[in-house]
This record gives C-alpha cells, sequence and structure tokens, in this order.
C-alpha cells in the first residue's frame, strides 16, 4: 500500500503542485473566502439584527455593491478552490497517512475544512438559481459553515505558517534557472517537481509512474528504458556530457511553463466564469451576461421578480377593492385606502432592489415617505416600525425596520415603480422601499405598519 | 527579558492562530447544532461526507487522467499554444460544471420566468464551441508558425494541469 501510494504520488508530481503553488492559490482563494465571509456576516446581520445594532443607508447602493460582492467572489471562489485542491491532491496520499495525534487532527481539520468549503460554494451556487435539492435549511447552515470555514482558514494558516512564510515571495521559490527549490526544513507534503520522473534522465522511476510518463512522454523514449526501467546507455552518455548548467536551464524552462499553463487556466476560469454571471448585479458585466441567473430589465414594471403574488398566496387579497393599509401609532391608529395614500402626497427616490440571491437592479419608485405616514399618526420618525405583509405565511411575512430608516426620506411605501402603476408580482397595492438593505426586507403587499418602540 | 527571535514569533503566532481558528470553528458548530434540527444536521453530515468522496475518489482521479492526456497530447506543442489549449480546457470544463447545474435547475421548474431566463444549454453549447474554435485557431497557428520556423526547437512534453 506503501508502495501504492508513493507511486501514486510520483503521478501527481508537477511543478504546480509544489508549496509556492498552494500558497499563491491559497491567498487568492482565502481573499475570496474573506470578501465572502464579511459580506456575508454583514447580510446576515441586516436580516437578524440586534436590538441595538443601527445600519447605514448611505450610499443607497451599499447592500447591492456588498451582496453582488458575496455572489462574485463566492463564483470565484469554485475555480480556485478546485485549483487549490488541485494542487495539494499529493499531500491526500502522503505516507504515512498519519504521524502521530497532532498530525491527525490537523489531516481531520483539514477534511473539515474542504468539505465545508465544497458544500458551501455548490450549496451558494445553487442557490442563486432557487434550487434546493438538499435536506437541510439553506440559510442556517450557509451561516454555521461559513464560521467553520474561516476558523479552518485560520487554524490552516497557523499549521502552515512556515510553509507560507517560506514561500510567500516569488524569489524566494525559484533558483535562477527558474526551478523551484524544495526546502525539507518547513515540513510541505508536497513532493519535489524537480524529481518527477523524466524518462530520459537517471531519475526515471520504474512501475506505474514510469510507464505512464513513458506513456505521456511517447516516441521521445529511449528504447533500453523500456525493458529494464533504466535509461539506455548512449542516453546515460549524452546527458552526462550535457553541461549542468544547460540541463538546469531546461528543466527551470519546463517548469515555468507548466507555471504559466497553470496560471492561465486558473485565470481564464476565474475570469470567465465572473465575466459571464456578474452582469446580474454589476452595471459593467451587464453586457456579458451569457450564464447569470438573472437578466436585468426583465420582468414587470422592467424588473425581475422573486416571490409571485400567487406564490405568496396574496392574488385575491392583494386585489380586493377594500384593501387599506393600517398605520397604528403609539398614540392613534388610521387607515387608508391606495386613493388615500396617493392624496398625502408622493415622493421619487431611486433606489437598487438588492437580492439576497446576488442579482440587483436601480429602479425608479414612487411613494408616500415612511416620515410622512408616521407624521399622520402624530409619531415621530425615529421609531421602530413593524410591517405586516397580506403574504398567509413565509419567513418575510412581519419585518422590522430601525429608527435610520424610518426615519430616512427616501424610505416610501412605494405604489409606483419605473414610471408604472406598481405590479401586482411587485407588491401591489403597496409596498416598503429603503435603502441599503436585502430584497427580502423591502416587504411586498402590505397591510400594516406599527410603531413598536 | 529574553529576546524574542524571529522563531519565537513564529511559533507564538501559529498557537494563536491555531486556538483562535479552533475558536472559531467550535462557535460554527455551536451556530449549527443551535439553528438547525438534529434531523436535518445528519442530511447535511451525509452531504459533506459525499461532496469529499466525490471531489477526492472521483473529481481528482478524471482531472489527473485529463492532465496526462493533455500532457501526451501537447508534447510536440510550442509553449504558447500549450497554454491556450490548458486555458481552455479549464475553462470550458469550470463553466461546464456551473452551467449544468443552472440547465438542471432549470429543467426542475422556476418558481417565476425571471429566474433562469436564458436558454442555457444553447448558450453553453456556443461558448463551448468558441473555445473550441480558439483551440482549433491557436493548433494550426502554432503548427504553420512551427514550419515556419523549423529549425526553433519546439517544447517537449512540459506541463500538467
Amino acid at each position: 500500500v506503501q508502495r501504492l501510494l508513493s507511486e501514486a504520488r510520483g503521478v501527481m508530481a508537477s511543478p504546480n503542485r509544489t508549496a509556492r503553488s498552494a500558497v499563491v492559490t491559497g491567498r487568492l482563494l482565502g481573499i475570496a473566502f474573506l470578501v465572502c465571509f464579511a459580506t456575508g456576516v454583514y447580510s446576515h446581520l441586516l436580516q437578524e439584527p440586534p436590538g441595538w445594532m443601527r445600519f447605514p443607508t448611505r450610499p443607497v447602493q451599499l447592500y447591492q455593491v456588498t451582496q453582488g460582492l458575496h455572489i462574485t467572489a463566492g463564483i470565484a471562489a469554485i475555480p480556485l478552490l478546485l485549483a487549490k485542491l488541485n494542487v495539494v491532491m499529493p499531500a491526500l496520499l502522503q505516507t504515512p497517512p498519519v504521524r502521530g495525534v497532532l498530525h491527525l487532527l490537523e489531516r481531520l481539520s483539514i477534511a473539515v475544512f474542504v468539505t465545508s468549503a465544497l458544500i458551501q460554494v455548490v450549496t451558494g451556487l445553487l442557490n442563486t438559481f432557487q434550487w434546493y435539492p438538499w435536506p437541510f435549511p439553506f440559510r442556517q447552515v450557509h451561516n454555521a459553515l461559513a464560521y467553520v470555514i474561516i476558523g479552518s482558514l485560520v487554524l490552516h494558516i497557523g499549521t502552515k505558517l512556515r510553509i507560507i512564510t517560506r514561500y510567500w515571495r516569488s524569489r524566494d521559490s525559484y533558483d535562477e534557472h527558474g526551478r523551484f527549490v524544495p526546502d525539507a526544513t518547513v515540513g510541505s507534503d508536497l513532493p519535489d517537481p524537480g524529481r518527477e520522473a523524466r524518462p530520459d534522465s537517471d531519475a526515471s522511476p520504474r512501475g506505474l509512474v514510469g510507464r505512464l510518463h513513458r506513456w505521456i512522454d511517447g516516441a521521445d523514449v529511449p528504447r533500453a528504458s523500456r525493458a529494464d526501467g533504466r535509461p539506455a546507455e548512449h542516453a546515460e552518455h549524452a546527458e552526462r556530457a550535457e553541461p549542468v548548467g544547460q540541463e538546469a536551464e531546461a528543466e527551470g524552462g519546463r517548469q515555468r511553463i507548466a507555471r504559466r499553463g497553470f496560471i492561465a487556466g486558473v485565470t481564464a476560469a476565474t475570469a470567465g466564469v465572473v465575466v459571464l454571471t456578474a452582469g446580474q448585479s454589476s452595471v459593467l458585466a451587464e453586457p456579458f451576461n451569457v450564464f447569470g441567473p438573472r437578466q436585468r430589465h426583465i420582468g414587470q414594471n422592467g424588473l425581475p421578480v422573486n416571490r409571485t403574488a400567487r406564490a405568496a398566496g396574496v392574488l385575491a387579497t392583494a386585489t380586493a377593492a377594500d384593501w387599506a393599509l393600517t398605520v397604528a401609532g403609539p398614540a392613534i391608529s388610521r387607515t387608508f385606502s391606495r386613493a388615500e395614500l396617493v392624496a398625502l402626497g408622493q415622493t421619487e427616490a431611486r433606489l437598487p432592489i438588492s437580492c439576497v440571491e446576488g442579482w440587483s437592479q436601480m429602479a425608479t419608485w414612487k411613494g408616500v415617505p415612511m416620515r410622512a405616514l408616521l407624521a399622520a399618526v402624530q409619531s415621530d420618525p425615529d421609531v421602530h416600525v413593524r410591517v405586516t405583509s397580506l403574504e398567509r405565511h413565509g419567513g418575510y411575512r412581519i419585518m422590522e425596520m430601525g429608527p435610520e430608516y424610518t426615519a430616512d426620506p427616501t424610505t416610501l411605501v412605494a405604489l409606483e415603480l419605473n414610471g408604472e402603476k406598481l405590479d401586482l408580482e411587485h407588491g401591489f397595492p403597496a409596498r416598503i422601499i429603503a435603502a441599503g438593505r436585502p430584497g427580502v426586507l423591502q416587504t411586498k403587499w402590505i397591510e400594516r405598519i406599527e410603531v413598536i418602540a | 527579558m529574553s529576546t524574542t527571535g524571529p522563531e519565537q514569533r513564529l511559533r507564538t503566532a501559529r498557537i494563536v492562530l491555531a486556538v483562535v481558528g479552533v475558536v472559531v470553528i467550535a462557535f460554527g458548530a455551536w451556530v449549527l447544532v443551535t439553528s438547525v434540527r438534529p434531523d436535518r444536521i445528519g442530511g447535511l453530515v451525509v452531504w459533506l461526507i459525499a461532496a469529499v468522496v466525490l471531489h477526492d475518489a472521483v473529481l481528482s482521479p478524471f482531472v489527473l487522467a485529463v492532465g496526462a492526456g493533455l500532457r501526451r497530447a501537447g508534447r510536440r506543442l510550442r509553449a504558447w499554444v500549450l497554454v491556450v489549449v490548458q486555458a481552455a480546457v479549464v475553462l470550458g470544463s469550470v463553466l461546464a460544471l456551473v452551467v449544468v447545474a443552472e440547465i438542471v435547475a432549470k429543467s426542475e421548474g422556476t418558481k417565476n420566468p425571471t429566474v433562469l431566463p436564458f436558454d442555457y444549454t444553447a448558450r453553453l453549447l456556443v461558448v463551448e464551441g468558441v473555445l473550441i474554435a480558439v483551440v482549433v485557431v491557436a493548433l494550426v497557428v502554432g503548427a504553420v508558425t512551427a514550419r515556419r520556423r523549423a529549425d526553433e526547437p519546439v517544447v517537449a512534453a512540459t506541463t500538467s494541469p
């Protein structure tokens, strides 16, 4: 088994599976994970804020940017994660598999890290397609795994710190010929690419690895090496005669080209998936939106829809002739028909709708400012309110809003969208729109606003 | 007072990072068990194990085999041609992974027509077709320029993706 493992490691040996490649891909993936974590925690706090917490409402695109970054960095993490796992593949088959209790714990922690990261990016991606083929709740698991992943990242940096500092800089990682410089003292589990067997060198191994490399290099194989695994005599002579510097130069060149190929592949894949999907949340990438799960400017009122009136079960109640919005202040309570709301005087606001699933679009809203409604029931504008939707069920039927939003003059009970009457799918007869909040909190089909503090 | 050398600082940093990491992981585990019902955590564990098995036992060997195939096929290619071919293969594979998931999600049915609005199958075929065309052009240009400069050495079997 030991020999098989070491042979398999030999197959995997490559100039792109070195400690330096692990550091380079790890840095990029680490940045992507940190961006996802920071923006994800922000989004989570917006949705489930501790009572004392206040949020900025300017710039109005803040959440559009943070959540767009969250999804974009998450999509970029897919090729980066695959690249990183590809780089460290030989470490999976290290011999001996376990060197002691600490080593076992480290390997277990890496298993947790790898599988959490895989599940996180896969479920995150499928969530943007609104597809949930798994037997657990997405939001809670995504939130919990985020901490497991960031904790694992910190732990991983701790355990690999010696390798990371040793190979942080390119000039410490390669010799003057461009060959990777192995350093046994830092404890890397990855094989030396210089020992990666070439059939026309003395290092040519027997068995599986040798056969594989001979297959790869095809006609270049000296005939004798096939018979006994040793290079033919003339090849040996030729190599000895060759100046050492020239050989090192050739090996350096070979490794350098391999690295360039790898970097080109990872860059192309990362840039490709980002550019071809980011158009759902970025104006710059809009013309290249080939594979985005959403497209801007389609749907009712020229805006995509998340939850439909039918799904929310409001087809009848939202179109009822006797619909009225109840606004309950600390002292008095009033009800407003849609015509009465219009009569209160409408304000226009340019605010984006920004979904937790990443898509977003700027829109022009017209409606009654929350401040005006609160004034109509003799309430201060700086209050907490609870907004209830006509929706029969769903986690966002009831929404609460802090004073930073209620006092904001751009926070509207919206009646019009993009110059037309608010469509039923977008919350007719009236909905909330406020700056800097996730789309799920821009409650549609509202029936009640209540001052709670 | 003893001076702290770089070795000592590295040790301290490693210990601090390890402790912080373990604490944050434990916090994540606590968030998980307090926010997800126990019977659904079982389903999550199955998915976590399946993910690592699928990656390590299916995807990795497949990628390794494709890499070996590319190295064999690429042993007579000029370096830049090989780099272009590799980049196209990697991009094409990652796009296929992402977009096939999208195609399946769409076939499962969406909640409204603004979710997954495109014909992703047709778009994927077009993009993969463009990538194949890029590869063909690179191979042809590489072959033509190689013939023109026949005395220049080509780069032999150099790389593994």
